[in-house]
Protein backbone atom coordinates (compact mmCIF):
# COMPACT_ATOMS: atom_id res chain seq x y z
CA UNK A 1 0.00 0.00 0.00
CA UNK A 2 1.25 3.51 -0.77
CA UNK A 3 1.14 6.44 1.61
CA UNK A 4 -1.55 8.10 -0.49
CA UNK A 5 -3.68 4.93 -0.35
CA UNK A 6 -3.16 4.52 3.41
CA UNK A 7 -4.08 8.16 4.06
CA UNK A 8 -7.25 7.62 2.00
CA UNK A 9 -8.24 4.52 3.98
CA UNK A 10 -7.81 6.32 7.30
CA UNK A 11 -9.64 9.41 6.07
CA UNK A 12 -12.58 7.26 4.95
CA UNK A 13 -12.72 5.57 8.36
CA UNK A 14 -11.69 2.12 7.05
CA UNK A 15 -8.76 2.10 9.47
CA UNK A 16 -8.31 4.08 12.67
CA UNK A 17 -5.15 6.08 13.36
CA UNK A 18 -4.51 3.90 16.38
CA UNK A 19 -4.74 0.68 14.38
CA UNK A 20 -2.55 2.12 11.61
CA UNK A 21 0.10 3.11 14.13
CA UNK A 22 -0.16 -0.17 16.07
CA UNK A 23 0.28 -2.12 12.82
CA UNK A 24 3.35 -0.08 11.90
CA UNK A 25 4.85 -0.56 15.36
CA UNK A 26 4.31 -4.32 15.11
CA UNK A 27 6.05 -4.37 11.72
CA UNK A 28 8.91 -2.27 13.10
CA UNK A 29 9.40 -4.71 15.95
CA UNK A 30 9.25 -7.81 13.79
CA UNK A 31 11.78 -6.50 11.25
CA UNK A 32 14.24 -4.88 13.67
CA UNK A 33 16.40 -7.98 14.18
CA UNK A 34 16.82 -8.41 10.42
CA UNK A 35 17.22 -4.76 9.41
CA UNK A 36 18.37 -2.72 12.44
CA UNK A 37 16.59 0.20 10.82
CA UNK A 38 15.44 1.92 14.01
CA UNK A 39 17.57 3.53 16.69
CA UNK A 40 14.56 4.49 18.81
CA UNK A 41 10.97 3.26 18.54
CA UNK A 42 8.37 5.63 20.02
CA UNK A 43 5.92 2.83 20.91
CA UNK A 44 3.86 4.22 23.78
CA UNK A 45 4.20 7.84 22.67
CA UNK A 46 3.09 7.09 19.12
CA UNK A 47 0.07 5.08 20.27
CA UNK A 48 -0.95 7.85 22.67
CA UNK A 49 -0.58 10.46 19.93
CA UNK A 50 -2.67 8.33 17.55
CA UNK A 51 -5.43 7.97 20.16
CA UNK A 52 -5.45 11.72 20.73
CA UNK A 53 -5.80 12.26 17.00
CA UNK A 54 -8.97 10.22 16.84
CA UNK A 55 -10.86 12.88 18.77
CA UNK A 56 -9.20 15.69 16.83
CA UNK A 57 -11.62 17.52 14.53
CA UNK A 58 -8.94 18.94 12.23
CA UNK A 59 -7.89 16.19 9.82
CA UNK A 60 -4.81 17.08 7.81
CA UNK A 61 -3.58 15.38 4.62
CA UNK A 62 -1.56 12.84 6.64
CA UNK A 63 -4.23 12.23 9.27
CA UNK A 64 -3.28 9.14 11.28
CA UNK A 65 -0.48 8.08 8.93
CA UNK A 66 2.51 6.50 10.72
CA UNK A 67 5.88 7.81 9.53
CA UNK A 68 9.46 7.59 10.75
CA UNK A 69 12.32 10.09 10.62
CA UNK A 70 16.08 9.85 10.39
CA UNK A 71 17.75 10.15 13.77
CA UNK A 72 19.25 13.56 13.08
CA UNK A 73 15.79 15.17 13.05
CA UNK A 74 14.49 16.38 16.40
CA UNK A 75 11.27 15.04 17.88
CA UNK A 76 10.47 16.69 21.22
CA UNK A 77 11.01 14.36 24.16
CA UNK A 78 12.83 11.73 22.09
CA UNK A 79 16.58 11.34 21.83
CA UNK A 80 18.40 12.46 18.70
CA UNK A 81 21.59 10.40 18.57
CA UNK A 82 22.77 10.96 15.00
CA UNK A 83 23.95 7.34 15.41
CA UNK A 84 26.84 8.73 17.44
CA UNK A 85 28.25 8.04 20.87
CA UNK A 86 28.59 11.78 21.43
CA UNK A 87 24.83 12.40 21.20
CA UNK A 88 23.73 9.00 22.54
CA UNK A 89 21.78 10.59 25.42
CA UNK A 90 20.73 13.81 23.69
CA UNK A 91 16.99 14.30 24.18
CA UNK A 92 15.38 16.95 21.98
CA UNK A 93 13.42 19.64 23.76
CA UNK A 94 11.52 20.86 20.70
CA UNK A 95 10.23 19.46 17.45
CA UNK A 96 12.20 20.31 14.35
CA UNK A 97 10.24 22.37 11.85
CA UNK A 98 9.67 19.36 9.60
CA UNK A 99 8.34 17.21 12.45
CA UNK A 100 6.09 20.04 13.59
CA UNK A 101 4.71 20.21 10.03
CA UNK A 102 4.22 16.44 9.87
CA UNK A 103 2.27 16.55 13.13
CA UNK A 104 0.22 19.50 11.95
CA UNK A 105 -0.73 17.43 8.89
CA UNK A 106 -1.85 14.60 11.18
CA UNK A 107 1.10 12.20 10.85
CA UNK A 108 2.39 10.17 13.80
CA UNK A 109 6.15 9.67 14.15
CA UNK A 110 6.70 6.08 15.27
CA UNK A 111 10.47 6.21 15.56
CA UNK A 112 13.94 7.47 14.75
CA UNK A 113 15.90 5.78 12.02
CA UNK A 114 19.45 4.54 11.69
CA UNK A 115 21.90 6.75 9.82
CA UNK A 116 25.57 7.01 9.05
CA UNK A 117 27.20 8.62 12.11
CA UNK A 118 26.30 12.34 12.06
CA UNK A 119 24.85 11.81 8.54
CA UNK A 120 28.44 12.10 7.35
CA UNK A 121 28.88 9.08 5.09
CA UNK A 122 26.95 6.91 2.64
CA UNK A 123 26.91 3.45 4.25
CA UNK A 124 24.82 3.62 7.46
CA UNK A 125 27.28 1.38 9.26
CA UNK A 126 27.56 3.18 12.61
CA UNK A 127 30.14 1.61 14.89
CA UNK A 128 27.94 2.67 17.82
CA UNK A 129 24.52 1.42 16.71
CA UNK A 130 25.41 -1.22 14.11
CA UNK A 131 24.69 -1.28 10.39
CA UNK A 132 21.24 -0.89 8.90
CA UNK A 133 20.65 -3.84 6.55
CA UNK A 134 19.16 -3.81 3.08
CA UNK A 135 15.76 -5.57 2.82
CA UNK A 136 16.77 -6.91 -0.62
CA UNK A 137 19.80 -8.70 0.87
CA UNK A 138 20.57 -8.26 4.54
CA UNK A 139 24.29 -8.82 3.96
CA UNK A 140 24.33 -5.54 2.04
CA UNK A 141 24.22 -1.89 3.02
CA UNK A 142 21.16 0.31 2.58
CA UNK A 143 23.28 3.19 1.38
CA UNK A 144 23.25 6.37 3.35
CA UNK A 145 23.34 8.39 5.17
CA UNK A 146 19.54 7.96 5.44
CA UNK A 147 19.90 4.17 5.28
CA UNK A 148 17.23 3.38 7.87
CA UNK A 149 14.79 5.58 5.96
CA UNK A 150 15.32 3.59 2.77
CA UNK A 151 15.03 0.27 4.61
CA UNK A 152 11.75 0.98 6.42
CA UNK A 153 9.97 2.12 3.26
CA UNK A 154 11.29 -0.78 1.17
CA UNK A 155 10.30 -3.30 3.84
CA UNK A 156 6.81 -1.80 4.16
CA UNK A 157 7.16 -0.86 7.82
CA UNK A 158 5.95 2.67 7.07
CA UNK A 159 4.78 4.17 3.80
CA UNK A 160 6.82 7.35 4.20
CA UNK A 161 9.98 8.46 5.96
CA UNK A 162 12.19 11.53 6.16
CA UNK A 163 15.86 11.58 5.39
CA UNK A 164 18.41 14.33 4.96
CA UNK A 165 20.56 14.93 1.91
CA UNK A 166 23.80 16.91 1.85
CA UNK A 167 25.68 15.04 -0.87
CA UNK A 168 23.24 12.26 -1.83
CA UNK A 169 21.94 10.95 1.48
CA UNK A 170 18.28 10.69 0.45
CA UNK A 171 18.91 9.62 -3.14
CA UNK A 172 21.52 6.93 -2.44
CA UNK A 173 19.46 4.86 0.04
CA UNK A 174 16.34 5.37 -2.07
CA UNK A 175 18.27 3.91 -5.01
CA UNK A 176 19.92 1.01 -3.19
CA UNK A 177 16.69 0.05 -1.38
CA UNK A 178 14.43 0.36 -4.45
CA UNK A 179 12.19 3.21 -3.29
CA UNK A 180 11.53 6.77 -4.44
CA UNK A 181 13.42 9.62 -2.77
CA UNK A 182 13.55 13.34 -3.34
CA UNK A 183 16.25 15.81 -2.41
CA UNK A 184 14.44 19.17 -2.56
CA UNK A 185 16.16 22.34 -3.71
CA UNK A 186 18.42 23.77 -1.05
CA UNK A 187 16.28 26.19 0.99
CA UNK A 188 12.94 24.64 -0.02
CA UNK A 189 12.40 22.72 3.25
CA UNK A 190 13.54 24.19 6.59
CA UNK A 191 16.41 22.44 8.36
CA UNK A 192 15.84 23.97 11.82
CA UNK A 193 16.08 21.24 14.48
CA UNK A 194 18.20 18.95 12.29
CA UNK A 195 21.78 18.06 13.26
CA UNK A 196 23.77 19.90 10.57
CA UNK A 197 26.39 18.48 8.26
CA UNK A 198 26.99 21.53 6.10
CA UNK A 199 24.62 24.50 6.02
CA UNK A 200 25.36 25.29 2.39
CA UNK A 201 24.04 21.92 1.17
CA UNK A 202 21.82 20.39 3.86
CA UNK A 203 18.26 19.47 2.90
CA UNK A 204 15.44 17.36 4.37
CA UNK A 205 13.57 15.17 1.91
CA UNK A 206 10.97 12.40 1.70
CA UNK A 207 11.42 8.71 0.89
CA UNK A 208 8.31 6.76 -0.09
CA UNK A 209 7.18 4.11 -2.50
CA UNK A 210 6.00 6.50 -5.23
CA UNK A 211 6.57 9.99 -6.59
CA UNK A 212 2.94 10.73 -5.76
CA UNK A 213 3.69 9.98 -2.09
CA UNK A 214 6.81 12.15 -2.20
CA UNK A 215 4.69 14.97 -3.65
CA UNK A 216 2.25 14.69 -0.76
CA UNK A 217 5.04 14.71 1.82
CA UNK A 218 6.88 17.58 0.15
CA UNK A 219 3.75 19.68 0.14
CA UNK A 220 3.53 19.24 3.91
CA UNK A 221 7.23 19.95 4.50
CA UNK A 222 7.97 22.83 2.13
CA UNK A 223 7.82 26.55 2.83
CA UNK A 224 9.85 29.23 4.53
CA UNK A 225 10.40 29.15 8.29
CA UNK A 226 11.15 32.56 9.76
CA UNK A 227 13.30 30.90 12.43
CA UNK A 228 15.52 29.20 9.81
CA UNK A 229 17.83 31.58 7.92
CA UNK A 230 18.63 28.89 5.32
CA UNK A 231 15.03 28.51 4.20
CA UNK A 232 13.92 30.54 1.21
CA UNK A 233 10.68 32.47 0.70
CA UNK A 234 9.37 31.08 -2.60
CA UNK A 235 5.83 29.96 -3.45
CA UNK A 236 4.99 26.32 -2.65
CA UNK A 237 2.99 24.64 -5.42
CA UNK A 238 0.27 22.13 -4.55
CA UNK A 239 2.49 19.28 -5.76
CA UNK A 240 -0.01 16.40 -5.49
CA UNK A 241 -2.43 18.26 -7.80
CA UNK A 242 0.19 18.86 -10.47
CA UNK A 243 1.26 15.33 -11.37
CA UNK A 244 -0.18 15.32 -14.90
CA UNK A 245 1.49 12.38 -16.64
CA UNK A 246 1.56 14.05 -20.08
CA UNK A 247 5.21 14.19 -21.12
CA UNK A 248 4.77 15.38 -24.70
CA UNK A 249 7.13 18.21 -25.50
CA UNK A 250 9.15 17.90 -22.31
CA UNK A 251 12.88 18.29 -23.01
CA UNK A 252 15.04 15.75 -21.21
CA UNK A 253 18.85 15.95 -21.21
CA UNK A 254 20.70 12.67 -20.71
CA UNK A 255 23.99 13.32 -18.92
CA UNK A 256 26.18 11.22 -21.22
CA UNK A 257 29.41 10.99 -19.26
CA UNK A 258 27.65 9.41 -16.27
CA UNK A 259 26.75 6.38 -18.41
CA UNK A 260 30.40 5.69 -19.25
CA UNK A 261 33.61 4.93 -17.39
CA UNK A 262 33.33 4.19 -13.69
CA UNK A 263 29.91 2.52 -13.77
CA UNK A 264 28.75 -1.09 -13.87
CA UNK A 265 27.71 -1.43 -17.53
CA UNK A 266 24.65 -3.42 -16.51
CA UNK A 267 23.51 -0.50 -14.35
CA UNK A 268 24.11 1.92 -17.23
CA UNK A 269 22.13 -0.30 -19.59
CA UNK A 270 19.24 -0.56 -17.11
CA UNK A 271 19.02 3.22 -16.82
CA UNK A 272 19.30 3.59 -20.63
CA UNK A 273 16.23 1.37 -20.92
CA UNK A 274 14.41 3.60 -18.43
CA UNK A 275 15.34 6.67 -20.46
CA UNK A 276 13.85 5.07 -23.56
CA UNK A 277 10.59 4.60 -21.60
CA UNK A 278 10.56 8.37 -21.07
CA UNK A 279 11.09 8.91 -24.78
CA UNK A 280 8.20 6.54 -25.42
CA UNK A 281 5.97 8.82 -23.35
CA UNK A 282 6.57 11.64 -25.80
CA UNK A 283 9.45 13.46 -24.15
CA UNK A 284 12.20 14.85 -26.38
CA UNK A 285 15.32 13.08 -25.17
CA UNK A 286 18.78 14.38 -26.09
CA UNK A 287 22.22 13.29 -24.95
CA UNK A 288 24.20 16.18 -23.53
CA UNK A 289 27.84 16.89 -22.91
CA UNK A 290 28.22 18.18 -19.35
CA UNK A 291 31.75 17.18 -18.42
CA UNK A 292 32.14 20.48 -16.58
CA UNK A 293 30.02 18.95 -13.81
CA UNK A 294 33.05 16.91 -12.72
CA UNK A 295 34.42 20.02 -11.05
CA UNK A 296 31.50 19.81 -8.60
CA UNK A 297 32.90 16.57 -7.17
CA UNK A 298 35.70 18.47 -5.46
CA UNK A 299 33.99 21.87 -5.21
CA UNK A 300 31.40 20.44 -2.86
CA UNK A 301 34.09 18.83 -0.69
CA UNK A 302 35.95 22.15 -0.43
CA UNK A 303 32.92 23.81 1.15
CA UNK A 304 31.29 20.88 2.93
CA UNK A 305 34.32 19.52 4.80
CA UNK A 306 35.30 22.80 6.51
CA UNK A 307 31.65 23.56 7.33
CA UNK A 308 31.31 20.11 8.92
CA UNK A 309 34.55 20.66 10.86
CA UNK A 310 33.14 23.98 12.10
CA UNK A 311 29.95 22.24 13.28
CA UNK A 312 31.99 19.66 15.18
CA UNK A 313 34.92 21.77 16.40
CA UNK A 314 33.96 21.77 20.10
CA UNK A 315 33.74 17.95 20.06
CA UNK A 316 36.87 17.58 17.94
CA UNK A 317 38.65 19.37 20.79
CA UNK A 318 37.16 17.33 23.62
CA UNK A 319 35.74 14.03 22.33
CA UNK A 320 37.79 13.19 19.25
CA UNK A 321 38.23 9.50 20.09
CA UNK A 322 34.47 9.00 20.30
CA UNK A 323 33.93 9.36 16.53
CA UNK A 324 34.00 6.38 14.22
CA UNK A 325 37.26 6.20 12.25
CA UNK A 326 35.86 7.27 8.87
CA UNK A 327 33.93 10.24 10.22
CA UNK A 328 36.85 11.39 12.38
CA UNK A 329 39.21 11.41 9.41
CA UNK A 330 36.83 13.40 7.20
CA UNK A 331 36.19 15.95 9.94
CA UNK A 332 39.93 16.34 10.53
CA UNK A 333 40.44 16.79 6.80
CA UNK A 334 37.92 19.64 6.93
CA UNK A 335 39.83 21.16 9.80
CA UNK A 336 43.15 20.92 7.96
CA UNK A 337 42.25 22.01 4.44
CA UNK A 338 43.78 25.39 3.52
CA UNK A 339 41.67 28.30 4.76
CA UNK A 340 41.14 29.47 1.18
CA UNK A 341 39.53 26.20 0.15
CA UNK A 342 36.01 27.33 1.08
CA UNK A 343 36.39 30.44 -1.08
CA UNK A 344 37.80 28.35 -3.92
CA UNK A 345 34.84 26.00 -3.60
CA UNK A 346 32.36 28.88 -3.67
CA UNK A 347 34.10 30.46 -6.68
CA UNK A 348 33.92 27.10 -8.42
CA UNK A 349 30.20 26.93 -7.64
CA UNK A 350 29.76 30.34 -9.30
CA UNK A 351 31.30 28.96 -12.49
CA UNK A 352 29.19 25.80 -12.23
CA UNK A 353 25.96 27.79 -11.76
CA UNK A 354 26.67 29.78 -14.91
CA UNK A 355 27.34 26.70 -17.01
CA UNK A 356 24.41 24.75 -15.56
CA UNK A 357 22.04 27.64 -16.33
CA UNK A 358 22.69 27.15 -20.03
CA UNK A 359 21.89 23.43 -19.71
CA UNK A 360 18.51 24.27 -18.23
CA UNK A 361 17.76 26.79 -20.96
CA UNK A 362 17.62 23.84 -23.34
CA UNK A 363 16.27 21.10 -21.07
CA UNK A 364 13.49 20.87 -18.50
CA UNK A 365 15.11 18.04 -16.56
CA UNK A 366 18.33 16.05 -16.69
CA UNK A 367 18.49 12.29 -16.16
CA UNK A 368 21.38 10.00 -15.19
CA UNK A 369 22.08 6.87 -13.20
CA UNK A 370 21.60 7.60 -9.50
CA UNK A 371 24.45 5.25 -8.53
CA UNK A 372 27.12 3.44 -10.58
CA UNK A 373 26.62 0.15 -8.73
CA UNK A 374 24.06 -1.83 -6.78
CA UNK A 375 24.29 -2.12 -2.99
CA UNK A 376 27.72 -3.36 -1.83
CA UNK A 377 28.14 -5.88 0.95
CA UNK A 378 28.47 -4.53 4.49
CA UNK A 379 32.15 -3.79 5.11
CA UNK A 380 33.00 -3.73 1.38
CA UNK A 381 34.71 -0.34 1.31
CA UNK A 382 36.35 -0.92 -2.07
CA UNK A 383 34.02 -1.94 -4.89
CA UNK A 384 34.30 -3.16 -8.45
CA UNK A 385 32.92 -0.44 -10.72
CA UNK A 386 32.92 -1.45 -14.34
CA UNK A 387 36.18 -3.38 -13.94
CA UNK A 388 37.86 -0.69 -11.86
CA UNK A 389 38.52 -1.02 -8.12
CA UNK A 390 37.31 2.14 -6.39
CA UNK A 391 36.54 3.28 -2.86
CA UNK A 392 32.75 3.03 -2.49
CA UNK A 393 32.71 6.60 -1.12
CA UNK A 394 34.50 7.95 -4.19
CA UNK A 395 32.45 5.92 -6.66
CA UNK A 396 29.20 7.70 -5.83
CA UNK A 397 30.41 11.32 -5.73
CA UNK A 398 30.20 12.09 -9.49
CA UNK A 399 26.58 10.89 -9.51
CA UNK A 400 25.45 12.95 -6.53
CA UNK A 401 27.66 15.96 -5.79
CA UNK A 402 26.87 17.97 -8.94
CA UNK A 403 23.19 18.31 -8.06
CA UNK A 404 23.92 19.05 -4.39
CA UNK A 405 26.58 21.57 -5.32
CA UNK A 406 24.10 23.39 -7.55
CA UNK A 407 21.29 23.24 -4.97
CA UNK A 408 18.98 21.49 -7.44
CA UNK A 409 16.02 19.20 -6.75
CA UNK A 410 16.87 15.59 -7.59
CA UNK A 411 14.84 12.41 -7.30
CA UNK A 412 15.88 8.78 -7.43
CA UNK A 413 13.25 6.44 -8.86
CA UNK A 414 13.49 2.64 -9.07
CA UNK A 415 14.06 1.59 -12.69
CA UNK A 416 15.21 -2.04 -12.70
CA UNK A 417 17.42 -4.68 -11.10
CA UNK A 418 20.95 -6.03 -11.49
CA UNK A 419 21.81 -9.26 -9.65
CA UNK A 420 18.41 -9.03 -7.94
CA UNK A 421 19.26 -5.64 -6.44
CA UNK A 422 17.57 -2.31 -7.22
CA UNK A 423 18.87 0.28 -9.69
CA UNK A 424 17.74 3.91 -9.61
CA UNK A 425 17.42 6.70 -12.15
CA UNK A 426 18.19 10.27 -11.11
CA UNK A 427 15.84 13.01 -12.34
CA UNK A 428 17.15 16.53 -11.78
CA UNK A 429 15.29 19.81 -12.22
CA UNK A 430 15.81 23.55 -12.14
CA UNK A 431 16.15 25.12 -8.69
CA UNK A 432 12.75 25.15 -6.96
CA UNK A 433 11.15 23.21 -9.82
CA UNK A 434 10.39 20.07 -7.85
CA UNK A 435 7.09 19.97 -9.73
CA UNK A 436 8.64 18.93 -13.05
CA UNK A 437 10.92 16.40 -11.35
CA UNK A 438 7.92 14.80 -9.64
CA UNK A 439 5.88 14.90 -12.85
CA UNK A 440 8.55 12.98 -14.76
CA UNK A 441 8.96 10.48 -11.93
CA UNK A 442 5.20 10.01 -11.68
CA UNK A 443 4.77 9.58 -15.44
CA UNK A 444 7.54 6.94 -15.41
CA UNK A 445 5.78 5.12 -12.57
CA UNK A 446 2.50 5.09 -14.50
CA UNK A 447 4.07 2.88 -17.19
CA UNK A 448 6.50 0.80 -15.09
CA UNK A 449 6.14 -1.29 -11.96
CA UNK A 450 9.68 -1.24 -10.54
CA UNK A 451 8.44 0.82 -7.58
CA UNK A 452 5.89 -1.87 -6.75
CA UNK A 453 8.43 -4.70 -6.39
CA UNK A 454 8.86 -5.92 -2.84
CA UNK A 455 12.03 -7.26 -1.20
CA UNK A 456 12.50 -10.62 0.55
CA UNK A 457 12.46 -8.93 3.96
CA UNK A 458 8.95 -7.53 4.04
CA UNK A 459 7.40 -6.73 7.41
CA UNK B 1 52.84 26.11 -11.28
CA UNK B 2 50.22 24.69 -8.96
CA UNK B 3 51.82 21.27 -8.46
CA UNK B 4 54.19 22.46 -5.74
CA UNK B 5 51.19 23.79 -3.80
CA UNK B 6 49.17 20.60 -4.17
CA UNK B 7 51.57 18.54 -2.06
CA UNK B 8 50.05 17.23 1.16
CA UNK B 9 51.67 18.53 4.32
CA UNK B 10 53.72 16.22 6.53
CA UNK B 11 52.19 14.54 9.57
CA UNK B 12 54.12 16.97 11.76
CA UNK B 13 52.83 20.02 9.93
CA UNK B 14 49.26 18.71 10.09
CA UNK B 15 49.69 18.01 13.81
CA UNK B 16 50.84 21.58 14.42
CA UNK B 17 47.91 22.97 12.44
CA UNK B 18 45.47 20.81 14.41
CA UNK B 19 47.04 21.75 17.74
CA UNK B 20 46.78 25.43 16.85
CA UNK B 21 43.01 24.86 16.73
CA UNK B 22 42.94 22.92 19.99
CA UNK B 23 42.64 19.44 18.44
CA UNK B 24 45.02 16.54 19.22
CA UNK B 25 44.78 13.80 16.56
CA UNK B 26 46.82 10.58 16.72
CA UNK B 27 49.51 9.67 14.19
CA UNK B 28 47.15 7.13 12.65
CA UNK B 29 44.49 9.84 12.24
CA UNK B 30 46.97 12.17 10.59
CA UNK B 31 48.26 9.52 8.19
CA UNK B 32 44.67 8.81 7.15
CA UNK B 33 44.00 12.54 6.76
CA UNK B 34 47.07 12.83 4.50
CA UNK B 35 45.66 10.07 2.28
CA UNK B 36 42.27 11.77 2.19
CA UNK B 37 43.71 15.19 1.34
CA UNK B 38 45.82 13.64 -1.42
CA UNK B 39 42.57 12.87 -3.25
CA UNK B 40 41.46 16.53 -3.07
CA UNK B 41 44.43 18.88 -3.18
CA UNK B 42 45.61 18.28 -6.77
CA UNK B 43 42.12 19.12 -8.06
CA UNK B 44 41.90 22.11 -5.71
CA UNK B 45 45.08 23.47 -7.31
CA UNK B 46 43.68 22.88 -10.81
CA UNK B 47 40.46 24.68 -9.94
CA UNK B 48 42.37 27.65 -8.49
CA UNK B 49 44.42 27.94 -11.66
CA UNK B 50 41.28 28.12 -13.81
CA UNK B 51 39.66 31.21 -12.29
CA UNK B 52 39.58 34.62 -13.87
CA UNK B 53 39.78 37.63 -11.53
CA UNK B 54 36.04 38.26 -11.93
CA UNK B 55 34.96 34.84 -10.63
CA UNK B 56 33.41 35.95 -7.36
CA UNK B 57 32.41 33.33 -4.80
CA UNK B 58 28.80 32.32 -4.33
CA UNK B 59 27.51 34.02 -1.21
CA UNK B 60 26.52 32.03 1.81
CA UNK B 61 22.77 32.13 2.24
CA UNK B 62 21.22 35.42 3.35
CA UNK B 63 17.95 35.26 5.20
CA UNK B 64 15.08 37.39 3.94
CA UNK B 65 15.66 39.74 6.85
CA UNK B 66 19.42 40.00 6.35
CA UNK B 67 19.06 40.56 2.63
CA UNK B 68 16.93 43.69 3.12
Amino acid sequence: MTLTQLAGRIRRGELSPRDAVADALARAESAQAALNAFITVRGDEALAEAEQLESHPDRGPLFGVPVAVKDVIDVAGTRTTAASRILADNVATEDSTVVARLRQAGAVVIGKLNTHEFAFGASTTSTHFGPARNPWDTDRICGGSSGGSGAVVAAGIVTGALGTDTGGSVRIPACLCGVTGLRPSTGRVPIRGVVPVSWSFDTVGPLARTAEDCALLLHVLAGVDGADPTSVRVPVPTYPDLLAPDMRGLRIGVVSHLFEGAIDPRVAETVETAVSELAGLGARVERIDALFLREADVAQQLVMLPEAAAVHLPWLRTRLAEYGDDVRVRLLAGLLLPATSVVTGQRSRRRLFEKAASLFEQHDVLVAPEMPIVAPRIGEDVVDVGGERLAYRLSLIPFNSPWSCLGLPAASVPCGFVDGLPVGMAIVGRRFDETTVLQVAHAFQQVTDWHERTPPVRA
Amino acid sequence: MSSKFSRVSSVEALREAARAQGVEPTDADLEAVRGFLATILPTLAEIEDGFGPDTAPVALFLSDQEAR
